[in-house]
């Protein structure tokens, strides 16, 4: 005998999510907005975002990667006259220019969409390979387990600055090679939280419950494990982007990765040494936009670690 | 009879999440020296947080005494200076908690610890506080032997007959258990509670003997209080509250139990839950679940009515409802 | 005597698992049956087996060695295709509410689950309905169907765990402590329910417990365990009015009764030294046990019949009747 419901009318399954969504986002919002460093941090993250999407808006390629030797180091501030395109145009070089006369603000902006497009492709590439290694190493265990936490050993044993020179040196000299070393550097990485994750949760009594009620492995783990463990794997991802923007830069700056005229914070510090006696702004401009990025990646990451402890939820 | 615990009108709240918690509303409770007070409620009652009161334990900014006065042996508690509160816990007052696991610590040995409380609280030398700590294990069962052995080489009895040992090590005046063998198996419950009595009997130490258990109660105390939504709604010695409990959400916790001597097809639960702590109701807090409420339960909050060393919070038995012949709302 | 028709049949099941130390017999020859629309209800303290031959039954943990017979079938020896039709039958509540469902998943989806892995819904009105039925049945108020976890309490997570046991229409369902983790009052209200549930759908349950005045209330026959053995099994009112085993008795004594005067003699137990690992032959309880001979450590005492349906596993059995 059961009992006898009501009928109800149906709410479609899209709203409902929506405003569960909606529940969650704005709980999650609540806690991280306690930071105030955290926030702010990622306004700045964004504002260089819409820079990085809108670069072409704000300076041209073109305009950045010509040599004007006339106007070669100027001051911040300064003007000057740059033969561009067959005409004189008059342009006020707001940061300055650097030895070949370009205007450094513009390739700081260019170089924004390299950083950007680096940070989040190697992440993805990183948590994709990283995360489907951790999670047959952590939920199959045994003999996979074994394997790949001793391969993930020896990748670590490796400095990651020679493994990086190692793969573009083997590889060559491109913006592909310079993903591929960064992204690898990151997966032992991304291997061991996962499989940690995963092991921390597979022994909850809700995936037995689910096991009871018939799941199988691919359910559990799709559906059960891995919504309870992104939390760690989004704080780590946003880490993550901060060092891949440095580790870019660093690159760039042996010579390995992007290579100037390419406009890239990293090989525009290295151009700069040269000329640090008398023309430090060649040197601040990208070394201060490399450190505020990073940090402000830091600060985001150490915010969201914060906001999705589930320990604050009670 | 000498009153080792007086509180008054003590209200604590939490701020959590720009939320108010009214933790404990108004309670008043006495404990008279020498004797086992039994505070029976459940999960949300306030009982921890009374506990900590006492201790002037409540930390701001997560908590705050909002009113009202805690007096230990006719000292305000409140006023006291760090140094008086530092004497006053762990020698005078002692306080066990529920779970022996967290409550040793694990990397000294069980004789440490309870030496290391000796050494602070008594005027004896490290070899004298050593001979101390030997004893007191072997008054609850653990031979001498064995001092020298960390936590984790014994069972969750044994630990929690330590924190027992280091609890009354100084010989305190008041012990606060709260909850001390929820988390032992029933056979070990015994044992561990059969050894609590013996000592607090020899040692004439007034006892708070916070639990969910009434069975517990019946068998280890002489005086019983029930608390709910932050306040003591009966207080009474256990003849009298066993004998008749007067408060319905007493009655409704006598009625949700299975009873081992009888065969009742079904229990009779209290429909509901305890109130959320951050929106109490309107009147008497557990008018919503209550089977007797009438009109003036809603609006007016009832006060402590005295019968004779029985006292209840209810309006069925205020003097002015008496005449309202408890009109069902 | 009314034929007893037992829809569960366990022998010599056994569970021992591997550790440092040597071999843990967690659940160490044990053997019952339960009829159909009955309860077992499965008392012991802590590292007593009950949860793992709970576990046992439904297949969580593989069996060491013995035969767990459901309606006819093997369920040790299962396949997957086997074994996924018996769970539309076999079911268990889990003891921990805070654990025991996904804290990510909605109600809904934590009780629906079962529903779309057996595909026994065919479109997500059919699905709505089946739900909400359930969370009507276990008494969860319909505004709850998007709530999460963390906003309910744990006697509304623990009806969550119980709509989402019955979603395949299950005969028999393992309770595993369901209300050991509630309040008293809370309490009282899911044995109701388990109650009435039984009455309504014809169900049969094993109720695992520590709580032996719980079990009293919703068994009508009951098997005591002690360190992976069972040492008494019988009719309810038979075992709580004259347990025989020694440990029964000692259980028995040790519960608080709450009513004035009620203090009893306590059987006070000897020290706590035995050890489920790599046990020695003789009675397990035998170090525990203030009636203990020499000859008790000898050998395994058997499970004895001493009565209709009452069987105890004590050499000495005969003194305490």
């Amino acid at each position: 005998m059961t009992t006898t419901v009501a009928a109800r009318p149906s709410t479609s399954n899209f709203s409902r999510f929506l405003r569960r969504s909606g529940r969650n986002f704005s709980q999650f919002w609540r806690q991280l907005s306690r930071n105030k460093l955290a926030v702010a941090s990622l306004a700045l993250v964004l504002v260089f975002a819409l820079v990085a999407i809108f670069a072409d808006l704000l300076y041209e390629y073109d305009f950045v990667t010509s040599n004007s030797l006339e106007n070669a180091l100027l001051k911040p501030g300064e003007s000057g006259v740059v033969y561009y395109h067959e005409k004189d145009i008059e342009h006020t070089f707001i940061l300055g220019s650097d030895n070949y006369g370009r205007d450094i603000l513009g390739r700081l902006v260019h170089g924004a969409r390299v950083s950007m497009i680096i940070g989040f492709a190697t992440v993805a590439i990183a948590l994709l390979t990283g995360g489907i290694l951790g999670a047959i190493a952590g939920y199959k265990g045994g003999l996979f387990d074994t394997l790949i936490m001793r391969a993930t050993d020896i990748l670590l044993s490796i400095p990651t600055i020679l493994l990086a020179i190692a793969i573009v040196a083997a590889l060559g000299n491109s913006f592909f090679n310079l993903l591929i070393a960064i992204s690898t550097s990151m997966i032992p990485g991304y291997i061991r939280i996962v499989r940690a994750s995963i092991i921390t949760v597979k022994d909850q009594e809700f995936v037995e419950a689910a096991r009871c009620i018939g799941a199988g492995d691919l359910r559990i783990v799709l559906k059960h494990i891995l919504p309870n463990i992104t939390s760690p794997i989004i704080v780590q991802s946003t880490l993550n982007v901060g060092s891949a923007i440095n580790w870019a830069a660093s690159l760039s700056f042996l010579g390995l990765g992007i290579l100037p005229p390419k406009p890239e914070w990293g090989n525009m510090l290295s151009e700069a040494r040269e000329f640090i006696q008398y023309a430090p702004h060649l040197l601040f401009a990208p070394g201060l936009t490399i450190l505020l990025t990073v940090l402000a990646y830091n600060l985001i990451g150490d915010g969201l670690r914060d906001a999705l402890d589930p320990k604050l939820k009670r | 009879m000498e009153k080792i615990l007086e509180i008054r009108d003590l209200a604590v709240n939490y701020y959590s999440d720009r939320k108010i918690v009214r933790a404990i509303n108004g309670l008043s409770l006495d404990m008279t020296a020498g004797k086992v007070l039994g505070l029976v409620g459940e999960t949300g009652a306030g009982k921890t947080t009374l506990a900590l009161s006492t201790l002037n334990m409540i930390r701001a900014p997560q908590g705050r005494i909002m009113a009202g006065t805690v007096r230990f042996a006719g000292k305000d508690v409140f006023t006291m200076t760090k140094h008086e509160l530092r004497d006053m816990r762990g020698k005078d007052v002692a306080m066990i908690f529920q779970d022996p696991m967290t409550a040793l610590n694990p990397v000294l040995s069980v004789g440490e610890q309870i030496a290391e409380t000796v050494l602070k609280h008594e005027k004896l030398g490290k070899e004298n506080a050593w001979k101390k700590a030997e004893a007191m294990l072997e008054t609850v069962g653990i031979p001498a032997e064995r001092a020298k052995e960390y936590p984790h080489q014994f069972s969750g009895g044994m630990k929690q007959r330590v924190v027992i040992a280091l609890a009354l090590a100084c010989n305190p005046k008041l012990l606060l258990a709260d909850e001390p063998t929820t988390a032992l198996d029933v056979t070990i419950q015994a044992q561990v509670l059969d050894l609590m009595r013996k000592l607090i009997r020899d040692n004439g130490t007034s006892v708070l003997f916070i639990t969910h258990s009434l069975g517990l109660v019946a068998e280890n105390c002489d005086e019983v209080a029930t608390m709910y939504a932050g306040e003591i709604v009966e207080y009474g010695s256990i003849d009298q509250v066993f004998g008749k409990a007067l408060h319905p959400y007493t009655q409704g916790l006598f009625g949700s139990l299975p009873d081992l001597s009888e065969s009742t097809m079904r229990l009779k639960p209290i429909p509901g839950l305890m109130p959320d702590p951050t929106a109490l109701p309107e009147g008497c807090y557990f008018s919503p679940r209550c089977p007797h409420v009438m009109d003036i339960c809603l609006k007016k909050h009832p006060t402590d009515v005295d019968l004779g060393g029985h006292r209840v919070k209810c309006h069925l038995f205020s003097a002015g409802s008496a005449s309202d012949a408890g009109r069902p709302a | 005597m009314s034929a007893r028709t037992p829809i569960l049949r366990v022998n010599g099941l056994k569970k021992y698992f591997q550790v440092a130390r040597g071999s843990l017999h967690a659940v160490d020859d044990v053997s019952f049956d339960i009829d159909k629309g009955k309860t077992l209800g499965m008392v012991g303290e802590s590292g007593c087996g009950k949860s793992t031959t709970g576990r046992l039954l439904v297949r969580l943990h593989e069996a060491t060695a013995g035969s767990i017979v459901y309606d006819g079938s093997e369920v040790t020896k299962a396949g997957d295709r086997e074994m996924k039709a018996l769970r539309t039958r076999m079911q268990m509540i889990f003891q921990d509410p805070y654990s025991s469902i996904n804290p990510r998943h909605t109600v809904a989806t934590i009780i629906g689950e079962p529903l779309k892995i057996h595909k026994k819904v065919s479109n997500s009105q059919e699905y709505e309905d089946r739900v909400h039925q359930l969370m009507a049945t276990v008494g969860l108020a319909d505004r709850l169907y998007d709530a999460y976890p963390h906003e309910l309490d744990g006697g509304r997570r623990q009806r969550i765990g119980i709509a989402r046991a019955l979603a395949l229409d299950p005969e028999f369902i393992v309770c595993d402590e369901p209300v050991s983790a509630l309040d008293v009052s809370i309490q009282a209200q899911i044995l109701n329910l388990l109650m009435d549930l039984q009455d309504r759908l014809g169900l049969t349950y094993l109720f695992i417990t520590h709580d032996l005045s719980v079990v009293k209330h919703i068994s009508d026959d009951i098997v005591i365990m002690y360190m992976g053995q069972v040492v008494e099994r019988g009719p309810t009112e038979e075992l709580f009015t004259k347990p025989i085993h020694p440990y029964g008795r000692a259980l028995l004594s040790a519960i608080p009764i709450p009513k004035l005067n009620a203090r009893k003699e306590r059987i006070i137990l000897k020290s706590e030294v035995s050890s489920p690992i790599n046990p020695k032959p003789g009675c397990r309880f035998a170090p525990r046990c203030i009636h203990a001979q020499p000859e008790c450590s000898v050998a395994d005492p058997a499970l004895r019949e001493m009565g209709p349906g009452r069987f105890v596993a004590c050499r000495l059995a005969e003194q305490f009747i």
